[in-house]
């Protein structure tokens, strides 16, 4: 077997093996409704990863990704009474919105995406303190089942959240292989002065990148929102690193260019099956982090292919 | 010619014009920021977090990325917590023996990094990344997520011992800043960084021993991040996994804004000491001129996106990442 042909298909080996080696200490694990269910817990934090592929993609990182869900489940709490159901256009548009001005900042006053990212979600940070009044803030629950009851539902066994993903998943992958802008993108990770040079105009399609990645991260907020009925300006810590970590052991690295959102599908259930395998092996609560630190190295090390990395920084 | 000189030279002083016009502000809004006082405090909050940027610098500079500082700091804070307790608990006693061991400690961790990212072929960002995991883990998994105090008086003169207004901590500082400065400028090690994050194809082609000379760099940043946890140690009296929150985006958003960049081969510690006072100095003067606390986070995003616009060379770049 031509190794370079199988490099590629590591990170859903890597899941497979995962899955088997819990399966095996305990078969409970394997049972669908057991998987269904860790599936649908994951689904704000896959959709985050979604949004992060395409600054990643580009070779740049959103690290604002966590403060928009946070200002969005807050917008979503505030708004949902006056705008019924348009409060997921003006979510979906604030996202889309703090995510341009990230692109603008990156490529037109030439702030690096880590600094630029961190800085707008500071700012949405602070939005989210002020919309909210620094409390935490609830959702009227009849409105809530009206207007979103179909997000956190379920059909059959499956829960609804799970359609929500595959959907978006499908119109990224759409955007990704099958439009002029998927094909941007990926020559501007793959080389951004070559594509520059080619015609491309670079800086548009890069703040669109961002634009999509803070739609993704305001979707996932409003999820968020739903299930918990409600909001407040740090109800999603804790979400960036994982999410980060999620397209990185899908095999898509900071490089750009390589890997995409399959690969991300497959890195936010890499993480999930780490995540819960804890529960199955009878780890410590003190000892987890420790562990999936551990695993994470080896996962990383497994899945990217090195390949495509010119030099290793 | 001339004109070209000139522009170089601002550029290179642009971070400290940056620094020294916001004094200006803040002073002229509240004459209360410009006291001793004052600048004792800012000179306190930012010294640890300057050992974490002299430590990040090094990594930066060789173009690569170091997001291990929080649970490295964690890591080495509750150990030396506890080194320092079974050692008699002072500074009188064998006590004082824990501070070099720590510093060694957090170089290993620092190794161990580097190893990780240079024998793996792991880019750094995610070895890194979940480096910084795994410390703080092992710092949860020492304290099971309880606090750990250091009262030893003595230890805690870092904070409370005062020479002409400020602790002693700020002396430790500085200290360890010269000693950044040292390697930087004068010995082949700090050299070699340059090299590779100048070009490490080059670097390799003339001879320099790439690899060595990146696990040295974690390594160095390891020991630079354990001076930080003494200090976050002796700031506070205490030690937990939590230690060393946070600093993982001060310390890389105030590399920046002194001017290093993030692509690699310029820059340097001094940039790094701008960059964190730039960075304090914006933090404290919010405070001062009594801007409400929900406001700061949002502001502070907008004053650093101001201050790399003003004082990073950004005609030079083809490329922002």
């Amino acid at each position: 077997m031509d190794f370079q042909r199988f490099k590629p298909h590591l990170p859903w080996i890597t899941l497979v093996v995962l899955v088997a080696f819990v399966g095996m200490v305990d078969d409970t694990f394997l049972r669908p409704a057991n998987l269904l269910s860790l599936a649908g817990d994951i689904v704000p934090l896959f959709i985050m990863a979604l949004g992060l592929t395409f600054a990643i993609y580009i070779g740049g990182i959103d690290l604002s990704a966590q403060s928009m869900a946070n200002l969005i489940t807050v917008v979503a709490s505030v708004y949902l009474a006056s705008f019924g159901w348009g409060v997921a256009v003006l979510c979906l548009l604030v996202g889309f919105g703090f995510g341009m001005v990230s692109g603008y900042v990156t490529t037109r006053l030439l702030v690096p995406s880590f600094i630029s990212t961190l800085a707008v979600g500071g700012v949405a940070f602070s939005l989210a303190q002020f919309l909210s009044g620094q409390r935490a803030l609830n959702m009227d629950a009849a409105q809530r089942d009206a207007v979103f009851g179909w997000m956190i539902g379920k059909t059959g066994p499956v829960p609804n959240e799970l359609f929500i993903a595959a959907g978006l998943l499908a119109i990224t992958l759409f955007i990704e292989r099958r439009t002029t802008l998927g094909r941007a993108l990926k020559a501007v990770g793959a080389g951004e002065p070559a594509a520059a040079a080619s015609g491309i105009n670079v800086a548009r399609y890069k703040i669109l990148a961002f634009a999509i990645s803070g739609t993704l991260a305001a979707t996932a907020g409003l999820l968020f929102a739903v299930k918990l009925s409600g909001g407040a300006p740090t109800i999603a810590n804790g979400f960036l690193l994982p999410a980060i970590v999620a397209v990185l052991v899908g095999g898509t690295p900071l490089t750009g260019g390589v890997g995409g959102v399959l690969n991300t599908a497959i890195g936010t259930l890499i993480v999930a099956v780490i995540r819960s395998s804890m529960l199955y092996f009878n780890i410590q609560a003190t000892q987890q982090q420790m562990v999936f630190g551990l695993v994470l190295i080896g996962a990383i090390a497994l899945t990217i292919d090195r390949a495509k990395l010119r030099t290793v920084k | 010619m001339t004109r070209h000189f000139s522009r170089k030279t601002l550029l290179k002083w642009a971070p400290l014009l940056v620094l020294l016009v916001l004094v200006v502000f803040f002073t002229a809004i509240n004459p209360a920021f410009f006291s001793l006082r004052n600048f004792a405090r800012i000179a306190i909050t930012s010294s640890p977090a300057l050992m974490v940027a002299i430590g990040v610098t090094f990594i930066i500079i060789m173009g690569s990325i170091d997001l291990s500082m929080e649970g490295a700091i964690s890591f080495s804070a509750v150990v030396f917590a506890f080194m320092f307790k079974f050692l008699g608990g002072t500074l009188d006693s064998w006590g004082w023996l824990a501070l070099p061991l720590i510093v060694l400690c957090g170089a290993v961790f620092g190794w161990v990094n580097g190893m990780i990212h240079v024998r793996l072929r792991i880019p750094s960002f995610m070895a890194s990344l979940a480096m910084g995991f795994v410390g703080t883990g092992a710092a949860i998994l020492l304290t099971g997520g309880n606090i750990v105090k250091v009262d030893d008086e003595l230890f805690r003169g870092l904070l409370t011992v005062r020479y002409f207004g400020f602790p002693i901590m700020v002396y430790v500082a500085v200290f360890f800043l010269l000693v950044g400065a040292f390697v930087q400028s004068y010995t082949p090690l700090g050299r070699n960084f340059y090299a590779v994050g100048g070009g490490e194809d080059l670097a390799h082609a003339s001879g320099v021993k790439v690899r060595r000379v990146r696990v040295m760099g974690f390594a160095i940043a390891g020991a630079y991040y354990a001076i930080a946890a003494i200090l976050a140690v002796g700031k506070i009296g205490q030690a937990e996994s939590v230690s060393g929150a946070n600093f993982m985006f001060i310390s890389i958003t105030s590399v920046v804004v002194g001017g290093v960049a993030l692509w690699g081969g310029t820059g340097g510690v001094w940039n790094a000491l701008v960059g964190v006072l730039i960075v304090s100095v914006i933090n404290n003067g919010m405070v001062v001129i009594g801007l409400p606390d929900f406001i700061q986070d949002g502001m502070l995003g907008l004053l650093v996106i101001i201050a790399v616009v003003l004082s990073t060379d950004r005609r030079s770049i083809q490329v922002v990442k």
